[in-house]
């Protein structure tokens, strides 16, 4: 029982702290968070983790991958967050990745592999519709078989960053006659098919990252089906898995609680530190506390991992209590902002977004997390289920 | 970084479960609750045999020489069950106090009766007006010759029957202040001595003790005149992150007793297991659970790696336990129903003990504060 890093341990941790330091550069962490230069500038970024090895380090080493053991997955993970440096747009090297490795064929791994690694490839993830949000098995996108080619009638919605995408991959309804989650199939489709139309969405935090993606008659090959006919469910199952792994959260927790104590220790609008007030130290207290102990949570699940386990039941652990944690942050970010006049003034720290627009953003797009990847009342039910029994 | 437990725990923590399900059942242990002494000599003197005794000390003062994880393994299983001897009290607390200290002449008289289970002893420091805090002290010792007199009183010291008590009190400095404390061994029957027994909550038979003008010699002193805080602090914070090992044990008692309760439960025909609005309380009982026991493998670390965090990790520990393990026992008392708030049903003695637990040392609230102090200047 120890939490000791060994000498070759400290190493990485340089490593991945001098790499920060080199490549995410103020004037990049600027681009990436203005609206109008995120695509291009998430690209550049995540050609320089690919460069480096790093940008696929979860997948199989044949495919690229880096066979990290769970604490260096740790540390490059805190080490990320610690330099503000965002990880990789997930839906295509963490979502769609895993079900082509384990489940795609020969030629769909060496076609998609390589260019979703190296981001030339951009990836949205087409689940939810308008009728099938909790209950996804209640899809109604339908893919009528039409020779070489399924021909696509349906609408998805809550897409991602379907403005910026190449691809997306789709859960479809190929049979009606079974149970809901029979019938469903696991199809790739190039966003520059015609009918495909994309419409956006604007959050409460008043960006547009979600859009409302319309497919009349497209035309799909049966080629980018991944796996079998009517046995997509269990492939996306196994996504979501990977998907809920990462949404914790806790590495984006500790920064903010970071420079959240630098704040509050900074004299605000009436001339008093946050920081002194018992009542604000308690609440404080209580969320930094909760992190500490998912931290180690996710330690355990992540060497469990190492030791063979299979991420299940814990990942829906992880992003239950990952995303309450993340809200309870991002609601404190907004009372310390609401000390300063509503605008978080700035800190000692070059790489945070300081256009005083902060706390507010976060707050609001923040109200998603608990939705999105499975709502907190269904990874409830997942885990009454699969832990409890019940 | 490893939080797996060696295949010599693992055996411990196996036998440990062993005996205690076959000497441990609910019944067998209110029967030895009733009994005068608060615990079983029968079980302490198994627990002697089973070396069990041995676990947390040194091979130079006779120990298996096992550390912080040993223990906690240990104290996990005694939660799933409640065991009652006071292992924590003698052992784990007043044991290390006495194996930890620099009076070595003590050490090597003291350290084969304690391991052996002949002679029990308790650590008496909480005072009326203490607040919990460890350096507040108000009881006196004042040097005469080659002794020392003490006055003073001490509260809720576990283990009223204890053969010795390590009792703590100042020859110099402020009242709360952290250097001029001593420890002393003192002899339960000592005549300068009165003590009244107390029945907690969780039936453990605690005592107040008064002692004036008691006189002890200067070899009963652990460590050098006032010297005795940083031993104390040590001692305390490990013994902490074993008392929470137990907490650990019995919160996971609780939750799944009550998903196996509430699956055969029938009302309005179903169990009552299917409503959502009890499954997902008795989720966040799962989730509580095994955010403590997360922090529990965190302090267990902070302190075999001599982390500077420690202090901070112990503190956090013992405030979430506090909070927690009241909250997943009344949750499983309310799930429970009407069964809950019988005496018949284990559950009720599960929560007075988490409370016992939350209070020693001081609860919740307490350990925030003094994490807060620590981390925010």
């Amino acid at each position: 029982m120890h939490a000791k890093f060994s000498p070759e341990e400290l190493a990485f941790q340089e490593d991945v702290r001098r790499f920060m330091r080199e490549n995410f550069t103020p004037e990049l962490a600027a681009r990436i968070h203005h609206p109008d230069t995120f695509r291009d500038a998430s690209i550049e970024w995540q050609k320089l983790l690919d460069d480096k090895g790093w940008a696929a380090n979860g997948w199989p080493v044949e495919h690229g991958g880096c066979a990290w053991s769970a604490t260096q997955k740790y540390i490059y993970t805190t080490e990320l967050a610690a330099a503000g440096a965002p990880d990789v747009v997930p839906m295509g090297i963490k979502m769609v990745a895993p079900v082509l490795y384990s489940y795609g064929s020969e030629e769909q791994k060496q076609r998609f592999l390589p260019p979703t690694k190296s981001s030339d490839i951009w990836w949205c993830q087409g689940y939810s519709e308008p009728g099938a949000g909790s209950d996804l098995a209640a899809l109604q996108t339908r893919a009528l078989r039409d020779g070489d080619d399924y021909i696509i009638d349906g609408t998805k919605i809550w897409t991602t960053y379907a403005q910026y995408a190449d691809w997306i991959f789709c859960l479809v309804r190929t049979d009606n006659t079974g149970k809901p989650q029979q019938g469903i199939s696991f199809l790739l489709i190039d966003m520059k098919t015609p009918g495909i139309t994309v419409s956006p969405i604007i959050s409460v935090d008043d960006e547009h990252h979600l859009n409302e993606v319309n497919f009349e008659n497209v035309r799909v090959p049966v080629a980018n089906r991944i796996g079998e006919e009517n046995e997509g469910w269990t492939y996306a199952k196994a996504l979501l898995t990977y998907e809920r792994t990462a949404l914790s959260g806790v590495a984006y927790c500790k920064r903010i609680l970071t420079n959240i104590r630098k704040l509050a220790s900074t004299a605000g609008l009436s001339g008093v530190r946050l920081i002194d007030d018992s009542d604000f130290r308690a609440r404080l207290a209580d969320i930094e506390m909760e992190v500490m102990a998912l931290e180690y949570l996710e330690l355990r699940v992540l060497s469990d991992i190492d030791s063979g386990g299979a991420p299940g039941m814990e990942s829906s652990l992880l992003k239950l209590k990952g995303t309450e944690l993340q809200q309870a942050v991002q609601t404190l970010q907004w009372d310390v902002a609401a000390g300063f006049g509503g605008v978080l003034p700035e800190v000692d720290d070059e790489l945070w977004e300081s256009d005083g627009n902060r706390a507010r953003r976060e707050y609001m797009f923040g109200r998603a997390c608990t939705i999105f990847g499975g709502s907190n009342e269904v990874q409830r039910n997942i885990i009454a289920k699969f832990a409890l029994g019940l | 970084m490893d939080f797996s437990l060696t295949e010599e725990q693992v055996m411990l923590k196996d036998s440990v479960a062993k005996f205690l399900a076959d000497n441990y059942a609910a019944e067998q242990r209110e029967a030895v609750l009733k009994q005068e002494a608060g615990f079983s000599a029968k079980h302490w003197a198994s627990f002697s045999e089973l070396g069990w005794l041995t676990i947390p000390f040194s091979e130079d003062v006779g120990g298996f020489g096992g550390n912080v994880a040993d223990v906690s393994a240990v104290m996990e299983e005694f939660g799933k069950v409640l065991v009652v001897e006071p292992y924590w009290s003698s052992i784990v607390l007043a044991g290390q106090l006495i194996a930890r200290c620099t009076n070595e002449a003590l050490k090597s008289s003291a350290m084969p009766q304690l391991i052996s289970g002949e002679a029990q002893y308790s650590f008496a420091w909480l005072e009326a007006q203490s607040c919990f805090s460890l350096s507040y002290v108000g009881a006196t010792a004042t040097k005469q010759g080659d002794s020392y007199c003490l006055n003073g009183q001490k509260n809720l010291v576990l283990n009223a029957n204890a053969n010795y008590f390590l009792i703590a009190a100042r020859s110099s400095g402020d009242v709360a202040s952290e250097s001029g404390i001593s420890l002393f061994v003192v002899d339960a029957n000592n005549p300068a001595l009165k003590k009244e027994s107390v029945r907690l909550i969780d039936g453990q038979l605690a005592c107040n003790i008064e002692f004036s003008d008691l006189l002890i010699n200067q070899d009963d002193m652990l460590t050098a005149e006032g010297e005795a805080y940083p031993l104390i602090a040590e001692v305390v914070d490990e013994a902490l992150v074993a008392l929470c090992a137990e907490a650990v044990g019995a919160m996971t008692y609780l939750y799944k007793a009550t998903a196996e309760y509430a699956n055969t439960r029938k009302q309005f025909g179903v169990a009552i297991g299917s409503f959502q609005a009890l499954q997902h309380r008795m989720v966040d009982m799962f989730m509580a659970t095994e955010q403590c026991k997360s922090l529990l493998v965190r302090a267990q670390c902070a302190i075999l790696d001599g982390s500077v965090d420690r202090a901070q990790d112990v503190a956090v520990l013992k405030a979430m336990v506090g909070k927690y393990g009241r909250k997943v026992a009344e949750e499983a008392v309310q799930i429970h129903g009407g069964m809950g708030v019988t005496n018949e049903m284990p559950i009720g003695h599960y929560l007075k003990r988490l409370m016992m637990i939350d209070m020693y040392f001081g609860g919740s609230d307490i350990h925030r504060r003094r994490f807060s102090d620590m981390r925010y200047l």
